[in-house]
């Protein structure tokens, strides 16, 4: 005769299971978490849209972020979430003002491809839509700037200055809980570009607008440079991809990048030597510290502030 | 007109420096290398600045060198100082700042001569490492809290010799990527 069930309840048991539930979950640790240095993804199509998740905080590194972003190409990241810690009005502002720049910029390239093209006779136009529209390329993609492009999220704050230590879990916590929100989709809605403006891009009609999936599913990317906040975001992201939800860790979603403060030469702050373990790509600004971190993944490629 | 800004920081100014900007050897000797107008952002620390800027000026008023060397304080801007900076740069002259890193990269900017000061008084120091690393790569001059001398000296042959920031691709490291670049390797996009 078969045992009744409640003989499995037994201490064995249990310590069976946790030791199973243990391993299996540290082969999946091993599998999300990344080692070594950096290996190029292999070369893609370029999404039509791609939203990337930045991370802003305290003067300091709102400062260095949007000097990293200088360049920044809103034909290719078409959505921008930025994170900022309740009560740091100033990082909001500051990505008001960079949102501001890049518009700017979109319509000043707009206005001097009207130009060029009113400067060449009309059948070159055609045939140079034509092709641009053949393979592609990033020139005939439009500008996505303007509020439909970009949110800013706000989460509580990791630890208040002079929180007691005591409760400081707590509150963590709940930034964590509240970071899976503009993880899993844009915060609110981000809209696709205005496509009557722009006749070389698709018609949405045609398959279910990229733009709006882009805006449904997590960012493509998640940009950091070591505020507190942003520790929370990347356990976040790992928990996502720990359980593969929305695709994130089979569809190569949430690649995170973190760039070590310009300000340090020759110590990692405390976010890097936490963050080493499990970000995508670790990268620093002074050449004492490159090759630190699990398998010398830490990469210096000069000044990028 | 030759100006002279010294910066102090936003959250937590760095009263050290704005008590030995306004020491009277150090108005001196921003006196005799030609600057007219000193221009210090206090920040909070309003108080300090006043007591020591009304000493400075008796000091001045005793050499009759009031109209010669102007003082004057601002506030804190979270618009940022690139309106001072670009001042600075417009009448050659000196920005005079703390070591924190907003600072520097902000002025640097500018290609004028900078003079950063760390605060010794902090406890995590990495502010003197970041100062120490970016004058070895001849971007800025390390100045001593106690004597200021020495560095306002040194800023006058500076500006023609100093390294051009952010620099280009240089020879000593192999290979430099923008970031712009990073971000596409990283996701796989070529073009």
């Amino acid at each position: 005769m078969a045992p009744p069930p409640s003989a499995l309840y037994t201490t064995t048991f249990f310590l069976a299971f946790l030791l199973t539930l243990f391993v299996a979950a540290s082969l999946r640790l091993l599998a999300i978490l990344p080692h070594g240095p950096f290996r190029p993804t292999p070369i893609r199509r370029r999404p039509i849209a791609t939203r990337v998740l930045i991370v802003l905080g305290s003067g300091g590194h709102t400062h260095e972020m949007f000097y990293l972003l200088r360049d920044l190409d809103t034909r290719k990241y078409t959505h921008r979430t930025y994170v900022v810690s309740s009560g740091d009005a100033f990082s909001a502002s500051r990505a008001v003002e960079f949102e501001g720049v890049l518009e700017a910029r979109a319509r000043e390239a707009e206005r001097e491809k009207e130009e060029r093209d009113l400067a060449s006779t009309n059948p070159t136009i055609k045939t140079r839509r034509q092709r641009d529209n053949a393979d592609d390329t990033i020139t005939a993609r439009p500008f996505c700037v303007g509020p439909d492009h970009y949110t800013i999220t706000t989460l509580p704050r990791a630890r208040a200055i002079h929180q007691s230590l005591l409760t400081t879990p707590f509150t963590c916590l709940l930034t964590l809980l509240s970071a899976f929100g503009p993880l899993l989709s844009s915060p609110s809605e981000l809209s696709s570009p205005n496509h009557n403006q722009n006749p070389s891009t698709p018609a949405p009609s045609a398959s279910p607008d990229p733009y709006d999936i882009s805006t449904r599913t997590p960012p493509s990317l998640l940009l950091t440079n070591g505020p507190a906040t942003s520790v929370i975001l990347i356990l976040a992201s790992l928990i996502l991809k720990f359980f593969d939800i929305r695709g994130c860790a089979s569809q190569g979603l949430c690649k995170t990048i973190y760039v070590e403060s310009f300000a340090r030469v020759r110590k990692l702050s405390l976010s890097g030597r936490i963050l080493v373990w499990c970000v995508d790509r670790f990268l620093v600004q002074w050449e004492e510290l490159e090759g630190l971190g699990p398998g010398g993944r830490s990469e210096f490629w000069g000044v990028l502030v | 007109m030759k100006a002279c800004f010294v910066t102090t920081g936003a959250t937590a100014p760095f009263t050290g420096l704005i008590e030995s900007i306004l020491n009277p050897s150090i108005l001196d000797a921003l006196h005799e290398h030609g600057c007219t107008h000193l221009l210090i952002q206090y920040g909070t620390a309003k108080d300090v600045f006043q007591t020591a800027s009304d000493a400075a000026r008796a000091h001045l008023q005793s050499r009759s060198l009031q109209q010669a060397l102007v003082i004057d304080g601002i506030d804190f801007n979270p618009a940022g100082l690139q309106e001072q900076f670009r001042l600075v740069q417009q009448t050659s002259g000196l920005v005079i700042s703390h070591a924190g890193s907003g600072s520097i990269l902000e002025a640097l900017r500018f290609q004028i001569p900078l003079i950063v000061v760390p605060n010794t008084a902090l406890l995590d120091n990495h502010q003197e490492e970041l100062a120490v690393a970016m004058e070895r790569s001849n971007y800025l001059i390390r100045g001593d809290v106690n004597n200021l001398g020495p560095a306002i000296e040194k800023s006058e042959g500076f500006r023609v010799k100093m390294s051009q920031f952010p620099p280009l691709t240089s020879g000593k490291h192999r290979e430099t990527k923008s970031f712009a670049a990073i971000m596409d390797e990283t996701l796989g996009f070529l073009d």
